[in-house]
């Protein structure tokens, strides 16, 4: 075989070798993302959830039956933060003051959640 | 182990580029050359995959911690194929097991297409080899790590062509240089032209490519002359002077006269270029393993730089001292005439030495006449790295062991007027001057550590933990803010950002503790440190504006003074106050802030870069007209170039 030939030949399959890999890795950076994705939808939405979250309530709104409470990481749903949950039922503010600290039952489809339960926890 | 395998691999691409370099010849010395640098390059690959197999050893026995490493394969698996290092060093041995494949299979290179083809791809495998190398090394772990390891590569690949060609093109033209290789020497004349050329783009090369790492990796003079890493790069520089001196006498002197008559002057002048540039060779040698050692010692601004010198120059000696200033600048003018001349040393042919030397004396004496006022002492630790962050309960533990040890002698606030400092010789500093601003906090720290001793101040090394040192600095630095903030009113002054706000930790009820640093970059924060009762209306007025301030990027944190941690229940349910109430952390805050703004409410402004802007005492910023701390917000939002973020040091 000529020299020139093989130089060729041997260039060659070096592209085609780093392309190779650059296609293998892009596809898989791909699928990774996809799955990372899925997980976070459905983590997110379609399913019933619940979690228990503990708080402070800095504000109660009965005329809408809304307690905004600044609250810790609620997993898989939102960070910490302070903002205003609806109740499920009127009655269940009053058995807390703005104030309390407390834990309480989150419930619901996201973003549909309401507080089902509350509890002053000290 | 490194040296040899990078030096190695250079003498592979040095080799390979050589040969391409001479081009092809049928003369038998030439030919003779040819085979033998092949033979090299067959011994070299050799060589160097097997030093670069023993460098994996080493790093796996390094990484894992303990010497049988080396030799278990599951370990070396996992260095091979789950870190960076790893797959880097797969790819590269990769290459260098293709390359010597390819020089193993006998070629017929008699016509000019093959030649070229075979030993072209010959330098490519092995400049891709090397070049390779640069995706594993510091620059990998840069911001930008793609510009970051371009660089790189150049910077390689320039030595890998200069350095490495010196020795191959040295033994041509001492094959050349005699009277029976006489046949080759058009070949190495022609060599010797080319290789000048292309080893002045390298050097070239390597000079823009070695500042612009240099400048990332090392940052600073300290980090330059202070650490292991810049010392280092000293080295290198120091040796690259005398290769520098000898290629630009063997570029002016020898090659020009390696064309003149063969017996007198051409083969003689062969002979001596081969010696220096082999000499050359050696040297660029030392210099590679410099490079490699660097290779594996951490880049210079992430170490703690130890100043060599005695003093150090700053322009901030010239704040206050006309005299001085006026001397700077007139040295500094003696300083540009001297440039001056030396570019017309390079410019003008026929006065050359005479004005070199005129521009040297002139350099010269300027420097004696502008440096010496800029000089101020200097300690091993003058560049140190704060270990403790200026953070509120850094100074409010700095402020107990400030009452416990310092103020006998510089008071308690830090105006120099303690009883104990009565009848010492030279009286205590007066930690609030602006003069402080001259001094690092690395000073400061060798000053506590070490005492001054001719001014009668002791040693708190032995009493004081490194941590309680940089605590006391940190206090002594809020001292000094405070007394420049006196006058901070409650109005924003634009584009005047210098009052640094100490961070600090806070949580509200069970959340996660943030930092004010959180907010940096993002969004003003509007401190309140409030008293109830007497801050309810105020507390109330902010409440209704939340909404405007949140809608202008400006987040209210408010700190109870008494830091009660019930803090939440004692606001109340009306108003509906939304914003922050910290109940966890508000102590510290409120020990640090009072410091800067004592009143029983007090606000501050804090701006995106973390900068005090403006300090409202009690009433609170202008409480009157509600919409006139929107107003200074929207100051702070037209700022059009922000004030760098201030370091974490004192300056």
């Amino acid at each position: 075989m000529r020299a020139w030939k093989a130089a060729a030949l041997l260039n060659l399959a070096l592209l085609l070798g780093v392309g190779w890999g650059y296609v293998f890795w892009g596809a898989r950076t791909a699928r990774l993302e996809q799955e990372l994705r899925a997980a976070r939808g459905a983590a997110a939405a379609g399913v019933e959830r619940l979690w228990q979250v503990a708080g402070v309530v800095r504000a109660i709104v009965p005329e809408i039956n809304v307690l905004v409470i600044t609250h810790e990481d609620i997993p898989g749903y939102m960070p910490a933060m302070t903002m205003g949950f609806r109740a499920s039922a009127p009655k269940i503010h009053e058995a807390v003051a703005v104030g309390d600290a407390v834990r309480f039952t989150l419930q619901g489809v996201p973003p549909n959640v309401v507080i089902t339960a509350i509890e002053k926890t000290r | 182990m490194r040296w040899a395998h990078l030096a190695l691999s250079v003498l592979l691409v040095g080799t390979a580029v050589s040969i391409l370099l001479a081009g092809r010849s049928d003369r038998p010395t030439a030919l003779g050359w040819e085979t033998r640098m092949l033979d090299a390059c067959r011994g070299l690959v050799v060589l160097a995959f097997a030093a670069g197999v023993a460098v994996l050893l080493l790093q796996t026995a390094l990484l894992e911690g303990r010497r049988a490493a080396a030799l278990d394969p599951g370990a070396l698996r996992r260095v091979l194929l789950e870190t960076r290092g790893g797959h880097v060093w797969l790819v590269r041995h990769g290459l260098l097991l293709l390359l010597a494949a390819f020089l193993a299979v006998p070629l017929d290179v008699r016509r000019r297409v093959d030649w070229r083809a075979a030993r072209g791809e010959t330098a490519l495998l092995g400049l891709a080899a090397l070049g390779a190398g640069a995706a594993a090394g510091h620059a990998a772990a840069l911001p930008g790590a793609l510009a970051a390891i371009a660089t790189d590569t150049v910077h390689v690949l320039a030595a890998g062509a200069w350095v490495g060609g010196l020795l191959p093109l040295a033994l041509l033209l001492r094959r050349a240089g005699r009277a029976e290789g006489a046949d080759a020497r058009p070949l190495a004349v022609l060599a010797a032209r080319r290789f000048s050329r292309l080893a002045l783009a390298c050097v070239l090369a390597l000079v823009a490519s070695g500042s612009v790492i240099a400048w990332a990796q090392v940052g600073s003079v300290a980090g330059l002359v202070g650490t292991a890493y810049g010392r280092l790069l000293l080295g290198k520089l120091a040796l690259l002077a005398p290769i520098l001196a000898l290629a630009a006498l063997n570029r002016r002197r020898h090659l020009p006269a390696l064309g003149g008559e063969a017996l007198r002057v051409g083969r003689p002048a062969m002979r001596r270029l081969a010696r220096f540039v082999a000499g050359e060779a050696a040297l660029a040698l030392a210099v590679l393993g410099l490079a490699a050692t660097m290779g594996f010692t951490p880049p210079a601004a992430h170490a703690e730089p130890d100043w060599p010198f005695a003093f150090r120059l700053s322009l901030e000696t010239l704040a206050d001292a006309p005299a001085r200033a006026a001397r700077a600048l007139v040295g500094s003018q003696v300083l540009v005439l001297g440039a001056v001349a030396a570019l017309a040393a390079l410019v003008v042919r026929r006065a050359r030495w005479p004005l070199l030397g005129g521009a040297l004396v002139v350099l010269g004496a300027g420097a004696a006449i502008a440096l010496p006022p800029l000089a101020i002492d200097a300690y091993p630790t003058t560049y140190v790295r704060p270990a403790v962050p200026y953070q509120a309960a850094s100074i409010v533990a700095g402020a107990a062991r400030y009452r416990e040890h310092c103020a006998v002698c510089h008071g308690p606030t830090g105006a120099g007027d303690g009883p104990g400092g009565l009848r010492l010789a030279r009286p205590p500093a007066d930690l609030r001057a602006p003069h402080t601003g001259q001094h690092t906090a690395g000073d400061l720290f060798w000053w506590i550590t070490r005492g001054i001793p001719r001014a009668g101040m002791p040693a708190f090394g032995a009493t004081l933990a490194a941590e309680e040192r940089w605590d006391v600095i940190n206090y002594v630095r809020a001292l000094s803010a405070a007394h420049a903030a006196r006058n901070m009113g409650p109005t924003v002054e634009p584009d005047r950002a210098w009052l640094v706000a100490p961070d600090f930790a806070y949580a509200v009820g069970p959340t996660p503790a943030r930092t004010l640093k959180d907010y940096r970059g993002r969004r003003v924060v509007l401190l309140t440190l409030y008293a109830l009762p007497g801050s309810r209306p105020r507390l109330a007025q902010l409440a209704d504006l939340y909404g405007s301030l949140t809608a202008l990027g400006a987040e209210v944190v408010a700190v109870p003074t008494d830091a009660a941690p019930d803090a939440l229940r004692r606001l109340g349910a009306a108003p509906r106050i939304l914003f922050p109430v910290v109940t966890e952390g508000a102590a510290d805050i409120v020990a640090a802030y009072r410091m800067l703004a004592a009143a029983p409410h007090a606000e501050l402004l804090i701006d995106r870069q973390g900068y005090v802007r403006a300090i409202g005492r009690g009433a609170g910023l202008a409480a009157a007209e509600p919409n006139a701390l929107l107003a200074e917000i929207q100051e702070l939002n037209a700022e059009k170039v922000p004030a760098p973020a201030p370091e974490e040091h004192v300056h």
